[in-house]
């Protein structure tokens, strides 16, 4: 505190720690958007950075039509919105049921649903491309839906029940004496009192699915609803010899998403804090 | 009161939806690769029932050792490279970053915001051998550079440093909001104390974030289990089976190899890993913190 003006030799190693480790995290991705707008025979330098002759926009042009970023844009914001909603109504229904309602089992389904926050979704892909199968649901939205809002939902449980607990019963008791129903309870007096706690709810769900690609490509064949990371999936075995269009096309797979973290990054960053501390 | 709290129809209007989700889309699927596991089925046409076979192979299976001991090895890499690096940044930026705090914060957790598809790729880039980021770098150093990092011998350390790269943003970030809920008069009285940065980051930061410390490692060991997305594109597992991981190693085994039954066993196997691992680290560190943990 007294020595805030000076600069020290420790100071000056401390800032070089931070902006080294800075650079490492930061320099793949602006060597990515550097070469995205070279061409494609100027990739083949020995400098680290390609200063180009012309900056070739037009390469986004062609990862823009040729990735189908637009439709897989819309599939993506779609079904992750969906999941989102979904979860967040489970999760407090799920939540008031277990914490709030007497029945004998209450705290058993708790705990069950909760178990599947220490399964892998991997153990998943194969029996559910089967059932999937025979359902007739692969390539349809709920492929994804299901599966998104399953694996979302023991970690929205957790952190809506555990706030949930935190809140005193006498409003609501006080409302059900004024012959208040169960459901509006929920929906008038609780949801809004688990506002911050739905926000990081939310975000988890949304961070968590939004890149998810493992169970879209099992699932997905056909291009309706594919989502965003198909862009560059795809785009690989289209373009393969021509790098610099590829270049571009993971730069604008990762644009959105990018751009919503720069937006939200104070909330995301206290989401994520408390999303995984509790979870 | 009691009567509306206590309503079986409300109650079960309100609980089936999850139990649905849940039993449909994770109990019934396991349910149905154990079912699975006991058969010979390629995925097509019929099957037979072949008892404990599937999983007596799985035990003399040689990739299935090597994935358990890659995830061993990323869980190492995390808990000895990753965590302190990240711990160590999270407590500099928190004591001197100022004004750049959430410009660097930022920074660092950029990477884990962007799809793992987006991350495989760039970096199967970083690592061409032809006009790869890493060998230009090896270059300026005097290096040849023409050096094949997804070859054999080093793929593994590079399917590692892409991982321990791109997690970094999210340990750090709970690092540092841990260390944000430490009572800073503890650090006013410390430097009252003349206490240095070393000692105040050994005798405060360190025992304070011991809790956030053994959630983090937690969630790295599982995370090290499951790890399958980033080598699925980077290497699927190769050269051989040098960069194999569990969860990568049934995909393939179920619908590269046609051994759908195989991959069940496989399944299973990871299922029962995984939840083992959870079990026991929360054990270890619930009986060493002394008391219940939230």
């Amino acid at each position: 505190m007294t020595n805030k003006k000076k600069i020290t030799p420790g100071k000056i190693i401390l800032w070089i720690i931070l902006i080294a480790v800075a650079v490492i995290q930061i320099f793949p991705l602006i060597w990515l958007l550097d070469f995205s707008v070279a061409s494609n025979n100027e990739m083949f330098t020995n400098g680290l950075l390609i200063i180009p002759k012309v900056f070739r926009w037009d390469n986004y042009a062609t990862a823009f039509r040729d990735g189908h970023v637009l439709l897989y844009l819309r599939n993506s914001l779609i079904v992750n919105v969906l999941a989102v909603l979904i979860v967040i109504v489970i999760s407090i229904i799920t939540a008031f049921a277990t914490t709030r309602m007497h029945w004998k089992l209450s705290s058993t389904v708790r705990n069950v649903i909760l178990l599947g926050m220490m399964i892998p979704i991997h153990a998943t892909l194969l029996p559910n491309y089967v059932i999937y199968d025979k359902l007739h649901l692969l390539d349809t939205l709920w492929a994804l839906l299901i599966p998104y809002v399953a694996f979302s939902l023991p970690q929205g449980l957790f952190l809506t029940s555990s706030f949930m607990e935190s809140i005193p019963k006498e409003i609501e008791e006080a409302a059900i004496m004024d012959g208040c129903g169960i459901y509006r309870i929920i929906g008038i007096i609780i949801t809004p009192m688990l506002k911050s706690s739905l926000v990081t709810v939310a975000i988890m769900t949304f961070l968590n699915n939004w890149n998810e690609f493992i169970m879209a490509s099992t699932y997905l064949s056909t291009s309706t609803w594919k989502t965003l990371p198909f862009s560059v999936l795809e785009f690989t075995g289209m373009y393969a010899s021509n790098y610099s269009v590829q270049f571009a096309v993971m730069a604008l797979t990762a644009a959105p998403m990018v751009i919503i973290y720069v937006i939200l990054n104070k909330q995301i960053t206290k989401g994520v804090a408390m999303g995984a501390v509790k979870g | 009161m009691q009567k509306a709290y206590s309503n079986k129809a409300v109650i079960a209007s309100l609980v089936l939806p999850g139990i649905i989700c849940f039993v449909f889309a994770i109990l019934a699927p396991i349910c149905l690769s154990a079912f699975y596991s006991f058969t010979d089925f390629s995925g097509l046409g019929s099957y037979n029932f072949i008892g404990f076979t599937n999983f007596k192979e799985l035990m003399g299976d040689k990739a299935f050792w090597r994935s358990m001991l890659n995830s061993l090895l990323l869980a190492a890499g995390f808990i000895i490279i990753q965590h302190p690096l990240a711990i160590m940044t999270a407590a500099l930026l928190d004591r001197k970053g100022k004004h750049a705090e959430g410009f660097f914060r930022c920074v660092y957790f950029l990477p884990n915001v962007i799809s793992v598809a987006v991350i495989a790729y760039l970096w199967k880039f970083i690592y061409n051998p032809n006009f790869g980021l890493l060998n230009n770098i090896a270059k300026i150093f005097g290096g040849k550079g023409d050096t094949n990092w997804l070859g054999s011998g080093t793929a593994i350390w590079a399917v590692l440093i892409v991982l321990i790269w791109h997690g970094f943003g999210w340990g750090m970030l709970i690092y540092y909001t841990g260390i944000k809920n430490i009572d800073p008069t503890l650090y006013e009285a410390a430097s009252i104390d003349g206490a240095d940065n070393k000692q105040t980051f050994l005798k405060i930061t360190l025992p304070l974030m011991k809790p956030v410390i053994q959630v983090n490692v937690t969630l790295a060991i599982i995370s090290a289990l499951k790890q399958m997305e980033t080598v699925y594109l980077l290497t699927n597992g190769g050269p051989g089976n040098e960069t194999q991981f569990t969860a990568n190693y049934l995909y393939k085994q179920a619908f590269s190899s046609f051994r759908y039954g195989y991959g069940n066993a496989i399944s299973v196997v990871f299922v029962i890993v995984c939840v083992l691992a959870t079990q026991v680290l929360n054990v270890i560190f619930k009986e060493r913190e002394g008391r219940k943990r939230k």
